[in-house]
């Protein structure tokens, strides 16, 4: 008796997890979105579905490299990617990706003219930016007194044991390199070694490189400088007013997630009217501020609210902003950095 | 002579060290801080978002499929590799021996990476049934061996003794054999789900569109999303049900003449 209940019950489960796989569900053409998690307001995606009668489907993926890896092996079914800038290169160089349509993406006039002179892709030949926010510094007011806003922070000696770096060889020699005055994607040997030597030094005064545990550690007081995303120090800050979150004069990286379309795309049309919705001023900035990320939409703009677009972090004054720049993509110059990260990380 | 004092000891060591991570990960899920290891204030707001949120109880639904049906098959065919190398000794079963324990110390990656180069190449698109068949794949080394491990505890001499009183061999084996093994498939079957239900690095090469599973969601959204404590209320509650199947499990085996 049992043992029938058993069966009938796993028959049946079987059942139910194989139909709804099997069985097409209608004809609504279908788009594929293969993102991060969280990294579409429910009602951008809504309206996009309502107004052309498909259904947007959400995949996601926690690295660029791990997709890249799944896209370069041959893994179809994604209509869109949505990778770093420096991983669009990545997939562009190894051909994955199909160039976009001009003639269909009206809506790529509202893009921030500012940004793309730092872009990787300043024409949008093959990516349209969406969502940006740079690498930033966070410290405790009441414990670092007369902080400047500069990478210098972290050679203080009154934080010594007290902060964190992420542990990123992007973003620690990229910082080293900002902090130098050289391009955060530099590739001159001389100029990471001087930044490989700038990071040791840090090294030696920080508590540990950090890509998770900061966020707590400077909400709780454990930590009194940290080196962090701007979404999460932001939320951060939230909880905490003795929190005081800067970029440094020097410049720092201010990442940026494209939009693109693989070549293996199925529905191309469908791709690009996403691609020029997401564009669309009002859809943008009430995307922007579901998130908590910057989209380069200089049309978006003033639709914002007072608070958010007042935010010195997303958008920081031109004299700081025109120092940031993207984390580029290094092709065959990843050893030089490798070699100088490995450094770094036994001294 | 005063009772000793270790066995006290050592139990609540070991409570501890199981429970302590899960009361604070609880604790956790009713702070309404999100950053902050001290309290903040008791909320419920993690667990009404959580069930706005349709992509998590659809990531959830995903899992708990997966995990049964890959469950399900890899108990029939772990039990049926069993019993083969079990019962038959050549050369054969002695390769296929080897074969099933590979998998054991094989990397998920290098799994994940050649089972999605399979699927490309026989032209199978990628869904929640490539997931499926990818976690039968590692969970089958495991409860081959679990029941086999059963099985040599076995006395065969009991199915003789059936079949010389009568039995055929198919009611032998329902009456006599499949009994006597069930534990130790069943055991091979939990084992297969809760390896199947956590599994991230397989499952995310082999997952098509919509075929998120809780473990790729939830790894995905460490790295952008503001809501991650909705994971918290979504671990407690499936703690909660956890625990309440196991106490209606032990309730409803406890034996009736008191």
């Amino acid at each position: 008796m049992k043992r029938r209940h058993f069966i009938a019950t796993s028959s049946a489960a079987l059942a139910a997890g194989f139909l709804p796989s099997c069985s097409g569900k209608s004809a609504k053409p279908k788009l594929t979105v293969f993102t991060w998690a969280d990294y579409l307001s429910d009602e951008a995606k809504a309206a996009f579905e309502k107004a052309h009668g498909c259904e947007v489907v959400i995949d996601t993926f926690d690295s660029n490299e791990a997709m890249i890896a799944k896209i370069e092996s041959g893994a179809t079914g994604y209509d869109i990617l949505v990778p770093s800038s420096y991983a669009v290169k990545q997939l562009e160089s190894k051909g994955l990706l199909q160039p976009l349509d001009h003639t269909k993406l009206p809506n790529l006039g509202n893009i921030d003219k500012t940004y793309l002179t730092h872009a990787l892709d300043p024409e949008m030949k093959i990516s349209a930016p969406y969502m940006m926010a740079p690498t930033c510094v966070a410290y405790l007011k009441s414990k670092v007194p007369d902080a400047e806003p500069t990478w210098g922070l972290f050679s203080r000696a009154d934080v010594k044991g007290r902060a964190t770096l992420l542990d990123d060889m992007r973003e620690v020699l990229g910082a080293a390199l900002k902090n130098l005055g050289h391009s955060l994607n530099s590739t001159d040997p001389a100029q990471l070694e001087a930044a490989a030597a700038l990071a040791i030094e840090w090294k030696t005064n920080i508590a540990k490189f950090e890509n998770e545990q900061y966020k707590s550690g400077i909400a709780s007081g454990e930590f009194h400088l940290v080196h962090g995303y701007a979404g999460d120090l932001i939320a951060v800050q939230a909880e905490n007013g003795d929190i005081e979150i800067v970029i440094p004069k020097e410049g720092a990286s201010f990442p940026c997630d494209d939009l693109c379309i693989p070549k293996s795309a199925k529905n191309a049309d469908l791709a690009h009217a996403f691609i020029n919705h997401l564009c669309d001023a009002e859809v943008a900035a009430e995307n922007m501020e579901w998130i908590g990320y910057r989209a380069p939409n200089t049309a978006a703009y003033k639709s914002l609210t007072e608070d958010f677009r007042g935010s010195p972090i997303l958008f920081p004054p031109d004299e700081v902003f025109s120092k940031c720049e993207p984390i580029g993509y290094l092709g065959d110059k990843l050893p030089l950095w490798t070699a100088a990260w490995e450094k770094v990380k036994n001294a | 002579m005063k009772p000793s004092r270790i066995p006290l000891v050592t139990t609540c060591i070991v409570l501890a060290f199981f429970y302590l991570p899960i009361a604070a990960l609880v604790a956790k899920s009713f702070n309404s801080s999100r950053f902050s290891p001290e309290w903040k204030g008791f909320t419920l707001k993690w667990y009404s978002r959580l069930f706005e949120r349709d992509d998590i109880l659809a990531a959830l639904v995903n899992s708990l499929k997966v995990a049964v049906i890959a469950a399900s098959a890899s108990m029939l065919l772990g039990t049926c590799a069993a019993f083969a190398l079990h019962r038959y000794k050549s050369r054969l079963q002695d390769a296929h021996r080897v074969m099933v324990n590979v998998p054991l110390v094989l990397p998920d990656i290098l799994m994940g990476m050649s089972l999605l180069l399979l699927f490309i190449a026989a032209g199978v698109s990628l869904s929640l049934a490539t997931v499926t068949i990818a976690h039968v794949t590692f969970c089958l080394s495991y409860v081959t061996l679990v029941v086999l491990a059963r099985l040599q505890d076995f006395d065969p001499n009991i199915v003789e003794a059936a079949r010389d009183l009568g039995a055929t061999r198919f009611q032998a084996f329902r009456k006599i054999t499949l009994p006597i093994l069930f534990p130790g498939v069943l055991a091979g079957g939990l084992l297969a789900f809760t390896l199947s239900i956590d599994d991230y690095v397989v499952t995310f090469f082999v997952k098509g569109p919509g075929s998120d599973t809780l473990p790729t969601l939830v790894y995905s959204m460490i790295k952008k999303s503001k809501e991650l404590p909705v994971i918290n209320a979504l671990s407690t509650l499936m703690l909660l049900f956890t625990f309440l199947l196991v106490f209606a499990s032990q309730r409803l085996t406890r034996p009736v003449n008191r």
